[in-house]
């Protein structure tokens, strides 16, 4: 190998290697020092240029709405339990199964609409047109993986159901 | 006291003038071979070509030649941590954003209810 080959490959190295230091250090640095101040609500305060006024009333809304998400989680869970039980031994859905099936639907419609109302109500404390914006964001976040898996199952998407 | 130095066999003003005659004819006993053509020349010539900076053969070369001037290598590597520290933290600043967005919706709409 010529020395000049080497002397090039050696720069090169050293180059890469100052560079991903100082990128790998500058990033950990910013992720630390941003993630010390930041609480659940944070990201809310940053993304939509909240005030203290709205954030304090926003935060209010969070507040009260975390006890009855939490609540409703359990009782998600416990049906979802309930449900695994139904389907471990069964080879068929049975009117049992079918109806505890039916439940964990409503049940997570509930929570839906809940957390829908609580996302209205958080837009609505914001400025006219961040509160759209947040709107649509929580919608797109929440909502539209269901929206995305539907879409899909659409005959235009190429799936669709063979009679027999 | 002083001592009377000894003959310095060296030196140039010698009072005895046989040898100088020596010297003639030692001289005349020895004939320099003549210099080949252009000699002197070539002589200037390796001279310049020893005191001119050395051309690089290639672009490796050149490279090389480049990687290993200071002022270069300093400007690179502080361009390089330039670099780095700003798409580092550019990068870290959308990182801790959506790690703040994650937390927000954990808290808000756990993973059951999406």
């Amino acid at each position: 190998m010529s020395r000049s080959l080497v002397i090039v490959l050696g720069a090169l190295a050293l180059g890469a290697v100052v560079f991903a230091g100082s990128y790998y250090a500058s990033q950990r640095a910013c992720v630390a020092g941003m993630a010390r101040s930041a609480d659940d609500l944070s990201w809310l305060r940053d993304e939509f240029h909240l005030s203290d006024a709205e954030m304090a009333r926003i935060r209010q809304l969070h507040e009260g709405y975390l006890p009855q998400c939490a609540k409703m989680c359990a009782l998600l869970a416990a049906k979802k339990a309930e449900v695994q039980a139904a389907l471990v031994n069964g080879t068929n859905v049975t009117a049992e199964t079918q109806k505890e099936l039916t439940e964990l639907g409503e049940l997570r419609a509930q929570c839906q609409g809940q957390m829908l109302r609580h996302f209205i109500a958080v837009s609505q404390a914001m400025p006219p047109e961040q509160g759209r914006r947040y709107l649509d964001e929580m919608q797109r976040l929440t909502l539209g993986f269901h929206e995305e898996i539907e879409q899909s199952m659409t005959p235009a998407a190429g799936h669709e159901h063979h009679q027999p | 006291m002083k001592i009377s130095a000894a003959p310095n066999p060296m030196n140039k003003e010698n009072p005895n003038p046989g040898d100088a005659r020596l010297g003639a004819l030692l001289r005349a006993s020895r004939p320099s071979p003549s210099l080949p053509p252009r000699f002197q020349e070539g002589v200037w010539r390796r001279i310049e070509d020893a005191a001119a900076p050395v051309k690089p053969e290639s672009w490796l070369d050149t490279l090389a030649v480049l990687a290993l001037r200071p002022r270069f290598a300093f400007a690179t590597v502080a361009a390089l941590v330039l670099a780095g520290v700003l798409l580092g933290a550019y990068d870290g600043t959308r990182v801790a954003r959506q790690d703040a967005q994650a937390r927000y919706l954990a808290a808000v709409a756990p993973n059951p209810l999406r």
